[in-house]
């Protein structure tokens, strides 16, 4: 019996103190970015903490980096003002530019200037590589990346339709792996016959063993555009004083350290604005993705 | 013979043809929905991706100890503070069941998967521990609520027969509560375990739990740093009695009371979890108000927004609805099999010393996230509905089994000498009396997998969460809300059909956990 | 007071009661006796229908709370006396008014030394004296008991109920042991496969008249 009443009462005492335990006071000078790097996405927290450690020398004030799964969840943080910074794929700093009037692109990487698309077969399809869209792959079965990415879904879905037509009346079925590494493994694996991704990740798992040629291959490389930038809110001068964004802007574009500059993995920094992004707009709006 | 020695021949029989019946109207839907659903097979090259799974497996490795630990601490905080909140207010509402708006309300918050409310959710309170608690305690509230007023209801009422006419809440905790108190705690300490895995799944959108960085790792290849949060996530389930309340099978048993653990976790998880930055009220004002209505209806154009819901309908809704109704059927009858055949691999009365592998098997099954399960199959047998079939039923028929294999080992009727041996008892005697109480439970499961395959379509598979996810990843709230709406409707109606289903062939599902 | 003319009450297809009428007056102390399956339970029910507000009911299974102690069973019956918040709270930490009270009935009924002992742990006797406490304690001008001292050994029931019959101006009692019938009450009603065998004033009977009841048929 006494044990009972304790219980209910260490229950009752308990779930009162954790519903009033929410009401943390938010630190209003600290300044919060995110970023979602386009591979290894492992370490998020120690890999940016030491960015947000550069940034905060730079700038003077307290400077905070939360790791975040998706594009969605960026762009809500972002437009929710949990985060003032962030580090967005073409298309999901447009939609993020939309919704936040007054921000703006501040930089972009070195490759972001003439970033690719790679379309990738299973080395089993018989599909050879070539200069011109590969008509082939019609009747295949395809996976992009994740449905709100700029190289992995808007790029190759633009030249898709251009070539082919709607994806899901010319491919035997659609897939979105959620990810490039992802869609490298299931193309790979024979999951999907033929893919989309990211020029640089591939690359990049080439280069580090990860992907076998004899099982994959690349088919064809779109036309360049451009991709990943830094996007700040409209309202950072007023809040962290004037001319801040220009400050965030130098303190990104002077990053030289290879250590830092790994992390996204990028060369190097160099401006940009939202006009840059005019074709991804366009684009967006072309196969229905981003309203007019 | 009889086949249930409680029960004279004639009601057997007649008890028996009925449930036979409905099992066999079941599997001839399922039959049905197999032409329905996109079932597939692929014979893709899978074994060096499954080789380097096998590998990772058991080689397990995490570089950043207190990284891993923290997350599995706030997994256990999110879970634990969820379920401590909402057994509360489920246990409420429960006294108040016979109320239809506490019904209606309960029925509808527990129509939607937690993911889908930390979808939601995120949009106001972003990546905070307002989201993750919300989405396990808003949809757990309105479980317990259902599961405490049922549990309430097949109380003695005796007692509150002989105390007069007092308020319903005073009769309710004396007389009915009281006398449930081991039932309803027994059953939420399952659904604590259930709160594990929800807790680590939200992870896989963003929450700083153990899925965040199972989910990375897998989508990374590195399937030993993915292995490492696994084990680490299944020990934790797999434990629970240990370290939660300890006190049975603790050395320094009778020294601790189990309410200073219960409260020393309780402290540690408000400790544990994220920050949450203050969320103004305009935000969850402008995601209520404006966000997820279409832009049409907000201009007060209501032709043209009732044009825009109807083609959402007709275009996503209407296919999705059907698919996932397919897969949910498919899966089902093929839990119930998968279940027949296991369970007594696992019941001591029927599998004597081998019943402890068989258990363990069963503990690992309906411990593995769906999800993850379905990810692995999806390098197997390529990409349709078959990898979400195969995930739900083995999740599902490990948890059914494993209840069933409890049951067995209580029920004494069954060991008398009398009784047959070996295949030919659990033929004869063991499964015709587990079968009520195993068509029980499917029933009750019915509905969670339903809200359990409309949430893998965020895996790519053409169920309503496929269409959810996609309306999410287009910043397009306003057809994700609708989706979210409709597929809630949907399992508010199978629930309701299962109940009536069930009261109709006169079952009482047997505890859970 | 309770009234019943050719009132009739069947379970399925089962007959419990046939054509019942019968009068029972405020003050009058009834005795329900007949064989096991006779109806006194059935009839108790319909009776207690007539005035739920008004009866302290001890009903045969006791309906006690397992896990609650001796002290929140008895108090269970004074919860239409209080509000919510205060029964609650109660539950938590019993209020010092309710706990002497409590402790003086409990005392009265030899169960004192109990209070805070969780019923499941009582013997049969202890669990009917518990069971009794709580109607007292409901405070009611009207007892129902069905079988209310059956574990009782015959003094203490003798005892007891006389003590419980005392609190109450009007009761109705189902009881096995024709002694008890012809000592404590004014009025015996026999009941036999749902009817009423006999009806009449105790100062008018003996022992031998009701033994014939018993007898099977």
């Amino acid at each position: 019996m006494k044990p009972l009443i304790k219980r209910i009462f260490a229950l009752t005492l308990l779930t009162l103190t954790a519903l009033t335990a929410f009401a943390e006071p938010a630190r209003a000078d600290t300044f919060t970015f995110t970023a979602i790097p386009d591979e290894d996405e492992s370490r998020l927290n120690e890999r940016f903490g030491k960015v947000a450690d550069y940034l905060s020398e730079q700038l003077g004030v307290t400077v905070k980096y939360i790791p975040v799964k998706s594009y969605p969840a960026a762009i809500s943080a972002f437009r929710n003002d949990q985060v003032q910074l962030a580090w967005f794929g073409g298309l999901s700093g447009v939609q993020a530019r939309h919704l936040v009037p007054g921000s703006q692109a501040i930089a972009q990487g070195y490759e972001d200037q003439f970033f690719k698309t790679y379309i990738i077969a299973n080395t089993s399809t018989d599909l050879e590589a070539s200069d011109e869209f590969p008509q082939g792959i019609k009747g295949r079965t395809f996976t992009f990346g994740s449905k709100g990415s700029t190289s992995g879904r808007l790029m190759p879905e633009f030249y898709i339709r251009e070539y082919l037509g709607a994806p899901d009346e010319v491919f035997e079925r659609v897939g979105f792996s959620g990810d490039h590494s992802r869609t490298i493994a299931q193309v790979q694996s024979g999951a999907f016959e033929v893919g989309a991704v990211n020029y640089s990740v591939y690359d990049n798992e080439v280069a580090e063993g990860k992907t076998d040629p004899a099982k994959v291959k690349v088919l064809w490389s779109t036309p360049t555009y451009p991709d990943y930038q830094w996007t700040i809110r409209g309202d950072v001068d007023a809040r962290y004083g004037a001319g801040f964004t220009e400050k965030v802007t130098a303190a990104l574009l002077n990053m030289t350290d290879k250590d830092l500059l790994a992390s996204f993995p990028r060369e190097s920094f160099v401006p940009a604005s939202n006009a840059d992004y005019q074709p991804i707009q366009d684009t967006g709006e072309a196969i229905g993705l981003l309203e007019e | 013979m009889s086949l249930n020695p409680a029960i004279p021949p004639t009601a057997a029989e007649a008890t028996g043809r009925r449930l036979a019946r409905l099992s066999g109207a079941f599997v001839l839907l399922a039959l049905a929905a197999l032409w329905i659903a996109d079932i597939h097979l692929y014979r893709p090259d899978p074994w060096q991706e499954l080789g380097r799974i096998g590998l990772g497996l058991v080689t397990p490795y995490w570089p950043d100890i207190p990284e891993l630990a923290l997350a599995a601490l706030q997994t256990v905080a999110f879970a634990l503070l969820a379920v401590a909140i909402s057994a509360v207010l489920g246990l409420g509402l429960a006294v108040y069941f016979h109320w239809r708006v506490i019904r209606v309300l309960a029925a509808a918050i527990r129509s939607v998967h937690e993911i889908f409310w930390g979808l939601l959710l995120m949009q106001v309170w972003g990546l905070s521990a307002t989201t993750g608690l919300l989405a396990i305690l808003i949809p757990f509230t309105g479980i317990f609520t259902r599961v405490f007023a049922d549990i309430l209801s097949q109380q003695s009422p005796q007692v509150t027969d002989s105390l007069g006419r007092a308020p319903r809440l005073s009769l309710y905790a004396y007389g009915r509560i009281a006398q449930a108190w081991p039932a309803l705690i027994s059953y939420t300490r399952y659904r604590f375990e259930c709160a594990l895995r929800s807790s680590a799944i939200l992870g896989f959108i963003g929450l700083p739990t153990l899925g965040f960085h199972l989910d990375t790792a897998f989508r990374q290849g590195d399937y030993s740093e993915a292995a490492a949060v696994l084990w680490v996530f299944l020990i934790m389930i797999g434990t629970v009695r240990f370290w939660l309340v300890p006190g049975r099978f603790w050395l320094v048993r009778g020294r601790i009371p189990r309410w200073l653990t219960l409260a020393f976790w309780l402290g540690v998880s408000v400790w544990a979890l994220p920050a949450s930055p203050a969320v103004s009220g305009n935000m969850l004002w402008r995601f209520i108000s404006e966000d997820i209505w279409p832009r049409a209806l907000l201009n007060g154009d209501l032709n043209k927004a009732l044009s825009w819901y109807a083609d959402v309908f007709s275009t996503d809704v209407w296919p999705a609805l059907w698919q996932t109704l397919a897969i949910t059927q498919v899966a089902l009858v093929l839990t119930g099999v998968l279940t027949l055949l296991y369970y007594p691999l696992a019941s001591k009365t029927l599998s004597g010393r081998w019943s402890a592998a068989g258990r363990f098997h069963l503990l690992l099954l309906r411990s593995v996230p769906e999800l993850m399960l379905a990810y692995v199959f999806m390098l197997l047998f390529g990409p349709s509905a078959l990898p979400a079939i195969l995930a739900l039923a083995l999740h599902n028929g490990g948890l059914i089994a494993f209840l069933l294999a409890n049951l067995s080992e209580q029920d004494k009727r069954v060991t008398t000498p009398d009784q047959p041996t070996g295949l030919m008892r659990v033929l004869y005697a063991d499964i015709p009396a587990r079968f009520p109480a195993f068509l029980a439970l499917l029933f009750y499961r019915w509905e969670v997998m339903l809200r359990e395959s409309a949430m893998m379509g965020v895996l790519g598979i053409a169920t309503l969460g496929f269409y959810v996810d996609s309306a999410f990843e287009e910043i397009r709230f306003d057809k994700a809300f609708f989706l979210i709406l409709m597929a809630a409707l949907l399992n508010i109606g199978v629930d309701s059909l299962s109940r009536r289903l069930s009261r109709r062939a006169g079952l009482t599902a047997p505890q859970m956990g | 007071m309770f009234v019943l003319s050719g009132a009739s009450l069947t379970y399925g297809r089962r007959t419990a009661l046939e054509q019942i009428s019968l009068t029972i007056d405020e003050g009058e102390k009834v005795a329900l006796i007949g064989p096991s399956g006779a109806g006194k339970s059935s009839l108790m029910t319909l009776l207690q229908a007539q005035h739920p507000g008004l009866i302290a009911l001890c009903p045969q299974e006791h309906g006690l709370v397992n896990i609650l102690s001796v002290y929140q069973n008895i108090y269970m019956g004074g919860l239409a006396r209080h509000g919510n918040l205060y029964n609650l709270l109660n539950l938590i930490r019993p209020w010092p008014a309710n706990r002497s009270e409590v402790a003086r009935l409990a005392d009265r009924l030899g169960i004192g030394e109990r209070l805070w002992a969780s019923v499941d742990r009582l013997s049969g006797g202890q669990r009917q004296r518990v069971a009794l406490g709580r109607a007292l304690y409901r405070q009611q001008p009207v007892f129902f008991g069905d079988e209310p001292v059956s574990s009782l050994d015959p003094e203490q029931a003798d005892e007891l109920l006389g003590y419980v019959l005392a609190q109450h101006s009007t009761a109705v009692v189902a009881i096995h042991h024709p002694q008890l019938a012809l000592k404590h009450f004014s009025r015996v009603i026999a009941l036999k496969d749902g009817r009423i065998a006999g009806d009449w004033p105790t100062d008018r009977l003996a022992l031998a008249d009701l033994t014939s009841v018993y007898q099977p048929a």
